[in-house]
């Protein structure tokens, strides 16, 4: 399952999940899910930022944010919040799945609200790769 | 107590996070992703930010040791750790395409490090591939960086000994470059 981004089917799931986020928060700027290693699965909008770049930096903030969890013993981090003047990033791994959710909200959106549109977003995407058996080839 | 921050770079799977464990005297902080890329380099996890390790040389030096992640697409974090970096040691894995190309390239990411000739190059794996050898490293090193003097060492990162003799030839290297105060030199 570590190849998710490579999968069409989980491809598919994570554009619907973000196109739902996308309604959910109008003031949501851009939204990438990116494999733990920063390869993308999915973004939205299109062509709009370097989503290279920025599944690689959303990994290594992810990454650094884990081990200040693990260095201070407080558990598995939550999400990660970087308050900027002109927007909020707010990134949180997809729970079960290598997977990283990271978004970018204007300064609209309170903080609280585009938290709580992050998390539905990434429980839908759960809930919506759940049921598939990415073992297994579609046709089998 | 003095202190050097070091760098650790290379490609992936040159042996950088081996390293900083073998010389780190706390437990190294990592930052290790699952790897996607195992038709690249077949190893389970990848460095995506930082290894962090510390190590003390003699009674009060102080030596912070930095890993930078392997892949180009991380390049922002080499940006950031080489802006403290006193020195940089350039692990290449010798069995992978081209690997004295690739030193050379990775070195070019590094300039103010090779140009202040605070910089030493680690070949790793020689004994999967025993060609090329140091003297094809620093031929070609050379030509890329006329007037630079940059070592080059035959190391297996596993083993604390070499990558303590690489340490301590690079420490003493940035050393024997610090200006000397007028203090120091008055009778």
């Amino acid at each position: 399952m570590t190849s998710l981004h490579r999968e069409p089917r989980a491809i598919a799931i994570g554009e619907r999940a973000l196109a739902e986020l996308r309604e959910l928060a109008p003031s949501l700027v851009f939204a990438a899910i990116v494999s733990d290693d920063g390869f993308e699965l999915a973004h939205a909008p299109q062509n709009s930022i370097d989503v290279g770049r920025f599944g690689s930096m959303t990994s290594s903030v992810q990454a650094l944010s884990d081990a200040v969890t693990r260095e201070l013993s407080i558990g598995s981090s939550g999400y990660v919040v970087i308050a900027a003047e002109a927007g909020h990033v707010l990134q949180m791994r997809v729970p079960g799945y290598p997977l990283i959710l990271a978004a970018l909200f204007d300064t609209h959106e309170m903080l609280g609200k585009a938290l709580s549109s992050s998390r539905r977003c990434a429980e839908r995407l759960v809930a919506l790769l759940e049921p598939i058996d990415f073992q297994e080839s579609p046709g089998s | 107590m003095s202190e050097h921050v070091i760098l650790f770079a290379g490609p992936m799977g040159a042996g950088k996070t081996t390293a900083i464990q073998s010389l780190s005297e706390i437990e190294m902080v990592s930052t290790e992703a699952a790897n996607t890329e195992r038709h690249v380099v077949d190893k389970e996890t990848t460095t995506v930010a930082l290894d962090y390790g510390e190590i003390t040389i003699g009674d009060d030096e102080k030596v912070r040791l930095y890993g930078v992640p392997g892949q180009r697409r991380f390049d922002f974090m080499w940006a950031i750790l080489k802006e403290r970096a006193k020195g940089m040691v350039l692990l290449v894995n010798n069995d992978s395409p081209d690997p004295v190309a690739r030193a050379v390239e990775y070195l070019g990411s590094f300039t103010e490090l090779v140009e202040s000739g605070c910089a030493i190059v680690g070949i790793s794996r020689r004994d999967i591939a025993r060609s090329p050898g140091p003297s094809d490293y620093s031929a070609a090193i050379s030509a890329a960086f006329p007037g630079t003097l940059i070592p080059v060492f035959t190391v297996d990162p596993r083993d604390q000994a070499q990558m303590t003799t690489v340490l301590l030839t690079l420490i003493a290297t940035l050393d024997s470059r610090q200006p000397v105060s007028m203090q120091e030199v008055a009778p």
